[in-house]
């Protein structure tokens, strides 16, 4: 584009021409300079091909009647069916709309809990403490949902839930909730579980960054008197920025990919039409009835979802003159 | 892009060290590699040779089981399948599933790669589409006459629609005997409640309700907690257990979502009929009078079982197998008036109860050989070893003298130690009952000389095993065994009509997933609401409810019973 | 006295100083409370009678304290093997993706590099998308991965987040010192071998951490591609076999054997109880992992000489 605008602009000059051969010399020029580059990442571009863009000749099965095992000329080929079935079901913008709104509450609540703690772990200065810390708050990651929404749902039921203990002696609620038989209160309660099981977890990434933070710099904000709060704002906070900026863009196109374990397992009759969320959808007419097709098709319109989050995330980022992913 | 302000120094003076420490890394990954090269050279199994003729040559075929979880093993590893080695020189390699089985049986169609034998379990229309499974009628005729006999009354009902038989089921119908404890549906009443009223014999709803409400009334705590009424399962696909009651109430056994026309042989779906209507009317009621769980629609299964084994619950509706656990909890508690009595509740009195399932076998389940099995006769012939009727007897009750005893009138039975031995896990996987008491060709009900073909349809062994409170209660009600209790099942050669084959992705599938969510949907307010909001409510229902393709689901199981009522007339 | 009031002194400049810390340490202190439980809850649940334990009602202490449990799992005989093979798997597919990764990431944070854009979309975009199941599978086959180590490691080799998260630091890292580097002859191979891998110590620590925990925990590779190879099966794999396994045997029980549980002193187990053994014994190795990739992280603080301590 750039090149087509200067060549307009100051044509007939033979010199531009020139100037463009030169540059496509250069390119070959390049190349042959950034050899060990190339080298270094071109296996792995190979590697990328077949693991990852070959298999997508399986998208072909969203718009069959897929049967495992016949060869591919012999499918039936259905066009949108499976889309249609997709998007055509009433259920499905309930459906839609809880996936997003848990993912937004997740991806929020997620960012804020995570730099927060960071941040107040950077602050502790027994380091030893620190250590401890961090290690116990990374623990729930590694129970399974399974365990974890046992544990969850234990402490929101009726009688023996601390939950509904605590806010009675607090005096905030008279009689104990059944907080998962209210649907409204689902989308708070798997936020609130996915912090508790993955704060720790989410952490780590920006303790890295923080610890590559110069410390000269916080030396230097000390001699000038800065205090606490004044060092995390105008230091750590923007050190951690470019890692802000890139874990968002890269989370904003995963916006439908939920998962479905804890809404899964801490869904039930009540909560129903707050709790299904698209991969429940997908589990139970697609992979539990053995229909790849459906799951396909579900699987190739997330990918047109997140690319448009993607790059849309991504030009704000540019336009912003903030870090961007490409 | 972000750079620049970052500043850092250092890392200099360790870089020679570090040099070191990567070589070090490095030689032990590759030593590593080669271990674990040399490792799968070393494991590339033993496969027999083709052979046909009928030699006790070594012959391995694998076995893969989709029905059920357990530790992959040879078959000779155990006791019985060693037996089966010295009788027909055939080892086995079985493998179980462990994650999704859609998955699991999607790879093996799409990749073409198969066990020798299979049990698909759920997954066998898939396999069947596949064309997977070899036509066996051929080896059965030349390799087989014990397994001729073992199926012989229902080879016809076995055969596909091109008049090929595909697979064998498990556990085919030799007579009638009924399983003394209730594994299957029932109304469970703690045993205190009938205890304080003196044993009294209910046998409709509002009786049992009744009786509850009284109990309940007279204890409204225990243990210091809030006496439970009723609770209910209705967890993720547990959600049958509250759906399924009132076919049974109106006297009809599990026939999963439908009601079958005794005469007409016509299923109808139930679900938006008047049965339903009535049971959830009930409940709403007892809602409404404080008896029903506020936590039932929200607990999961967990939950449930640790509710039931608090002893806390007066009554639940529940399949026998499925409260299992809690059961066993209480039982080991030790307080017999807090265990449980199944009862067999109906509607009206003059509704006679079947709530045991009628002789019966599920037609859609079953063991085939793939077409990757390298040498089919050697297979079939294994399978027609096993159905000898001394094999089947190993197979479910084992070595006489070790695993049970004969009295003088050639009853089997089981002593105390024998029962304790072969209920222990340990026990049953190193014995081989964990992997061949089902999954393989086999009969049930009764043997040629009268004995259950299992050992706990036996009432001698059922009946060992009872506590005093067992039979204080039994005796109360005058009979020997729980099940005496229950009606005799009616003939219904369709049962159950929930193996009718019913199509992955078909509208008669979608039409069950959609009514589950539904159903899921409005029962918790059906139950919960004022019962002034029930009627408004229950119309709302069934306007969604009949917008659901009904038709074809009750179409495709009518279909099935019909056949298989020509079927059995052959 | 006087030095402790200097010390004192020393370390908080202002009340606010104070007061901030006060609370920081008080809410790590509740947070603690609050990550710890249910880590205990589990580990209190494994060594609890498992029939007892269905009545619930335990926290942090086992009401009849049992290690049948662990006794129930640990006597299978392929736990060793499989957790050969997963130890194995952990330490070489970290090795190698952070090596790999690291390396693409370094490429594609060099400015001049000319195809930098198109390598950096080429792996993003394959974050957002997947082929599905099937012919993932008909891949794996038709490059003889299955029934094969390498199944764990090959496909897994670059994770495109954690490149991206390599990458982002690694732009971070003052230019000046590459440069420099350059001018003396280095090639980019030992550039990043030498200069840029010590460097990102911190950043390689976490993607280590990532990596690890995903080859600790992964079992769906297993159950897909070496579910009939025993010895090439996966610690998590057989911790779920086992489980599944209670599972199917807990419907299939009578009541004959429930008397005969009851009344023998043999234990029983349960799909809860070994649930929360399996938990315990899977996750506290990898658990352990991280406080000992934590002094990496220190590492990049002192690298500098903090103050502070």
């Amino acid at each position: 584009m750039e090149i087509e605008k200067h060549i307009k602009t100051i044509t007939p000059a033979p010199a531009a021409v020139e100037s463009h051969l030169s540059k496509r010399k250069n390119i070959w020029k390049k190349i042959v300079q950034q050899k060990t580059l190339i080298l270094m990442s071109f296996p792995f571009l190979i590697w990328l091909f077949i693991f990852k863009y070959l298999p997508l000749w399986g998208w072909t099965i969203a718009f069959q009647d897929y049967r495992p095992g016949l060869p591919f000329s012999e499918q039936e080929w259905v066009g949108w069916k499976h889309f249609r079935f997709l998007f055509q079901d009433e259920a499905f913008f309930r459906v839609l709309r809880n996936t997003l709104a848990m993912s937004i509450i997740n991806l929020v609540l997620g960012f804020v809990t995570a730099i927060t703690l960071a941040i107040l772990l950077n602050e502790l200065r027994n380091g030893k403490f620190k250590r401890i810390v961090q290690t116990i708050s990374y623990m729930p990651h590694f129970l399974s949902w399974v365990v974890a929404a046992s544990i969850i749902s234990y402490a929101l039921s009726l009688e023996n839930g601390i939950v509904n203990i605590v806010l009675q002696k607090l005096h905030v609620i008279d009689e104990p909730i059944l907080w998962l038989g209210v649907g409204e209160y689902f989308w708070g309660i798997i936020g609130a579980s996915e912090v508790w099981k993955n704060l720790g977890w989410n952490t780590i990434i920006y303790l890295a960054a923080i610890a590559m933070i110069d410390p000269e710099q916080y030396e230097a904000a000390e001699i000038d008197g800065a205090s606490r709060l004044q060092r995390i704002f105008y230091i750590t906070l923007p050190s951690l920025k470019p890692t802000i900026v890139i874990l968002l863009i890269m989370n904003l196109g995963n916006i439908l990919e939920t998962g479905f374990e804890p809404q899964y397992l801490l869904g039930n009759p009540m909560n129903l039409d707050y709790s299904e969320n698209l991969d429940i959808f997908v589990l139970k007419y697609g992979i539990a009835m053995g229909n790849f097709a459906l799951a396909t098709a579900a699987g190739i319109f997330k990918t047109v979802v997140s690319f448009i989050f993607l790059f849309s995330a991504n030009y704000i980022a540019k336009r912003l003159g903030q870090a961007r992913l490409f | 892009m972000g750079n620049g302000q970052l500043m850092i120094k250092g890392g200099r003076g360790v870089k020679t060290a570090r040099k070191k420490t990567w070589g070090i890394v490095f030689l032990c990954l590759m030593m590593i590699v080669a271990l674990v090269g040399c490792k799968e050279s070393a494991s590339v199994d033993n496969k027999g040779n083709p052979s046909s003729a009928d030699d006790k040559k070594p012959f391995t075929f694998t076995y893969f089981n989709a029905g059920t979880s357990k530790k992959n093993i040879e078959a000779n590893q155990t006791k019985i399948g060693k037996i089966f080695e010295e009788q027909t020189g055939v080892n086995v390699k079985m493998e179980f599933l462990v994650g999704d089985i859609n998955t699991k049986i999607g790879t093996m169609i799409a990749s073409g790669q198969y066990p020798d034998v299979l049990v698909p379990d759920t997954a066998i229309d898939k396999v069947l589409d596949a064309k997977a499974f070899i036509p066996l009628n051929d080896l059965i005729d030349k390799y087989a006459p014990n397994l001729k006999k073992l199926y012989g009354p229902y080879l016809e009902q076995l055969k596909a629609e091109d008049g090929k038989i595909y697979f064998l089921p498990f556990g085919v119908n030799h007579g009638y005997i009924p399983n003394p404890d209730i594994d299957q549906g029932a109304f469970w009443i703690q045993r205190r409640v009938l205890k304080e009223f003196g044993y009294p014999k209910i046998k409709t709803l509002d009786e049992y309700f009744d009786l509850i409400a009284k109990y309940k009334e007279k204890h409204p705590e225990t243990d210091g907690k809030p006496t439970i009424g009723f609770t209910a399962l209705t967890y993720d696909w547990r959600f049958f257990v509250i759906s399924n009651p009132p076919a049974h109430l109106a006297g009809y056994p599990n026939d999963g979502e439908v009601i079958v026309d005794m005469k007409t042989h016509e299923a109808k779906v139930y679900g938006n009929g008047e049965y339903t209507k009535r049971w959830l009317k009930k409940l709403n009621e007892i809602n409404a009078a404080g008896l029903f769980d506020k936590e039932a629609f929200v607990s999961n299964y967990d939950e449930y079982l640790a509710k039931i084994a608090s002893g806390r619950v007066l009554g639940f509706f529940d399949y026998g197998w499925q409260v299992n656990q809690a059961l066993n909890s209480l039982l080991q508690a030790g307080n017999d008036d807090l265990r449980y009595m199944p009862l067999p509740i109906v509607f009206d009195k003059n509704i006679k109860d079947q709530y045991i399932d009628p002789p019966s076998f599920a037609s859609n389940r079953g063991i085939g050989i793939t077409v990757s099995a390298k040498d089919p006769v050697r297979i079939i012939k294994y399978f027609d070893n096993m159905a000898k009727e001394e094999n089947q007897k190993l197979m479910t009750w084992g070595i006489k003298g070790e695993t049970y005893e004969v009295d003088e009138k050639g009853r089997f039975y089981r002593t105390p130690e024998q029962i304790k031995k072969t209920s222990d896990e340990q026990f049953r996987e190193q014995f081989g009952f964990s992997y061949f008491e089902w999954y393989w060709p086999r009969g049930n009900g009764v043997f040629s000389d009268g004995n259950a073909w299992e050992p706990r349809r036996q009432p001698e062994v059922a009946q060992a095993s009872y506590t005093e409170g067992d039979k204080k209660i039994l005796a109360a009600y005058g009979a020997k065994v729980f099940s005496d209790l229950f009606a005799k099942p009616d003939e219904r050669p369709w049962y159950p009509a929930w193996s009718a084959p019913i199509k992955q992705g078909s509208p008669a599938q979608i039409y069950q997933q959609k009514k589950q969510d539904l159903q899921r949907k409005y029962f918790p307010k059906l139950v919960l609401d004022p019962p002034s909001k029930f009627e408004k409510n229950w119309k709302e229902y069934v306007k969604e409810y009949n917008k659901l393709d009904i038709k074809a689901f009750e179409d495709e199981i009518t279909k099935y019973v019909k056949m298989k009522v020509e079927q059995s007339k052959k | 006295m006087k030095q402790i009031v200097k010390r004192w002194r020393m370390r908080y400049t202002s009340w606010g100083d104070m007061v901030f810390d006060v609370c920081n340490y008080s809410l790590m202190l509740v947070l603690c409370v609050v990550m710890l439980y249910p880590m205990l809850n589990t580990l209190a649940i494994s060594l609890n009678d498992a029939n007892d334990a269905i009545r619930g009602g335990i926290y942090l202490w086992p009401r009849e304290f049992t290690l049948y449990n662990y006794e129930y799992v640990l006597k299978e005989n392929t736990l060793l093997n499989a957790l050969l093979i997963s130890v194995l798997r952990t330490v070489l597919g970290t090795a190698i993706s952070v090596f790999c990764t690291a390396m693409v990431a370094y490429v594609i944070s060099r400015p001049e590099f000319v195809f930098r854009k198109f390598v950096t979309i080429a792996f993003i975009l394959t974050m957002y998308f997947n082929g599905g199941l099937i012919p993932t599978y008909l891949l794996m086959r038709d490059l003889h991965l299955i029934g094969t180590f390498w199944v764990y490691i090959i496909p897994g080799i670059i994770g495109v987040f954690n490149l991206i998260v390599i990458r982002s630091f690694i732009e971070g890292l003052p230019n000046s010192l590459i440069e420099s580097a350059r001018i003396d002859g280095a090639g980019e191979f030992r550039i990043f071998l030498q200069i840029v891998l010590p460097l990102s110590l911190p950043v390689l620590a976490t993607v280590s951490l990532f990596v690890a925990v995903y080859q600790w925990n992964s079992w769906f590779d297993v159950f897909l591609y070496n579910s009939s190879n025993p010895n090439l099966s996966t610690l998590q794999y057989e911790l779920m076999k086992i489980l599944q396994n209670t599972n199917a045997t807990m419907s299939g029980k009578t009541a004959a054997d429930a008397f005969a549980n009851a009344h023998a002193d043999a234990n029983t187990v349960t799909p809860s109880s070994i649930r929360a053994t399996m938990t315990i014994i899977a996750s506290v190795p990898i658990i352990l992992v991280y406080p000992f990739l934590q002094k990496y992280f220190i590492k990049g603080l002192t690298l500098g000489g903090v103050k502070g301590e």
